[in-house]
């Protein structure tokens, strides 16, 4: 089953067209605080964890497309990422793209305490833009950023409140990478 | 011998002196939940709450040995200063358990809005056996939904978003 988990703090006004448009046949989910980004350490979108029939993790976080993407310097093969996933629906455990535990257990690593503390930061300004105060959300979603300054998510949230400025910011944050990979690079055999 | 053991027993609840602090409703922010907390107790920086309210924020329990959360206790001794009791009112100081947790804390003093992040204990014995840390969120129709609920099929936890 395909669990779909929207991070989106304006809720299903923000995602549900969005849902709508997909014709989504699975179940579909509206993740306002960005829970499970926080849980599974994610710092941008799409991600997908493969999770087995007993609950456990057999890949770890990476980004998810289901075709191959190309823009500007990104280049996911999304293609390979699917046709993966294909197999271990088929193959279970024995799917090669299934992760030994030694090098899952490397890759789901601990978090940094300045991660943590983001992540406090960053819900505390959902609460206050769920209480239609603005000046506070800023305050908390900005010390949140400068905290864990890797996370896309952080920054594209607080971004998306502000539409008519959010390409430019995003522009320049992309550009300030360098030459530093936007998404990980997918390890898919 | 029945005095004898309850002598032996220490008790972890700390009477203070002087009461400085004062009754104020917080809210507190924990995972994908806000819950209000009406006695809540405000001193020094710190956030002091009932055991009552301490269960419905995360479970917690106190215990003889500690503190519980879920399955995970943490031993506290009077010297922690973390529980204490002010006439027949206990409180629990939930900062002071965030330090002891490694917990991070971030809070809008003003408002009285306190947000924790993940347990790092937890975490890592999730990790440890490589399970995928279970989570509730509203469906489109707002019924929620767990990870939980689709143990013995496979799933690809899939996240996106409209930004």
């Amino acid at each position: 089953v395909i669990l779909a988990v929207a991070q989106d703090t304006g809720g299903e006004a923000a995602a549900g067209k969005f849902y709508d448009g997909a014709k989504v046949s699975f179940p579909a989910l509206i993740d306002t605080q960005h829970v499970v980004s926080s849980l599974y350490h994610m710092v941008n979108v799409p991600m997908g964890v493969w999770i087995d029939e007993q609950g456990r993790i057999v890949r770890p976080p990476e980004v998810a497309y289901s075709r191959k993407v190309q823009f500007l310097t990104i280049k996911v093969d999304g293609d390979r990422y699917a046709a993966g996933l294909r197999d271990w629906v088929e193959k279970g455990d024995k799917s090669r793209y299934v992760l030994q535990p030694s090098a899952l257990k490397e890759k789901l690593g601990p978090r940094k305490a300045a991660e943590d503390l983001a992540d406090a930061n960053f819900k505390l300004g959902v609460y206050f833009h769920q209480q239609g105060n603005k000046e506070l959300a800023k305050k908390y979603w900005q010390e949140a950023q400068r905290l864990n300054p890797d996370s896309w998510n952080y920054h594209r949230q607080d971004w998306s409140f502000t539409p008519a400025e959010a390409m430019t910011k995003w522009m320049a944050k992309f550009k300030a990478l360098g030459g530093k990979e936007y998404y990980p690079p997918l390890e898919i055999p | 011998m029945r005095q004898l053991i309850l002598c032996l027993v220490p008790t972890l609840w700390l009477i203070p002196a002087g009461v400085r602090a004062q009754t104020k409703p917080a809210t507190v922010l924990l995972a994908d939940r806000a819950m209000k907390v009406d006695d809540a107790r405000v001193e020094a920086g710190d956030l002091w709450v009932t055991p009552e309210a301490l269960a419905k924020i995360n479970r917690g329990e106190i215990k003889p040995e500690g503190v519980c959360i879920g399955e995970l206790c943490i031993p506290v001794t009077p010297k922690d200063g973390l529980l204490r009791q002010e006439g027949d009112k206990k409180y629990v100081c939930l900062t002071k358990l965030a330090t002891k947790l490694k917990q991070s804390v971030a809070q809008d003093a003003e408002q009285n809005v306190w947000s924790f992040g993940p347990i790092p204990a937890i975490e890592k014995s999730n990790q440890q056996l490589l399970l995928a840390p279970d989570f509730a969120l509203p469906d489109r129709q707002g019924k929620p939904v767990r990870l939980a609920d689709y143990r013995g099929k496979k799933v690809l936890l899939l996240t996106w978003a409209s930004w």
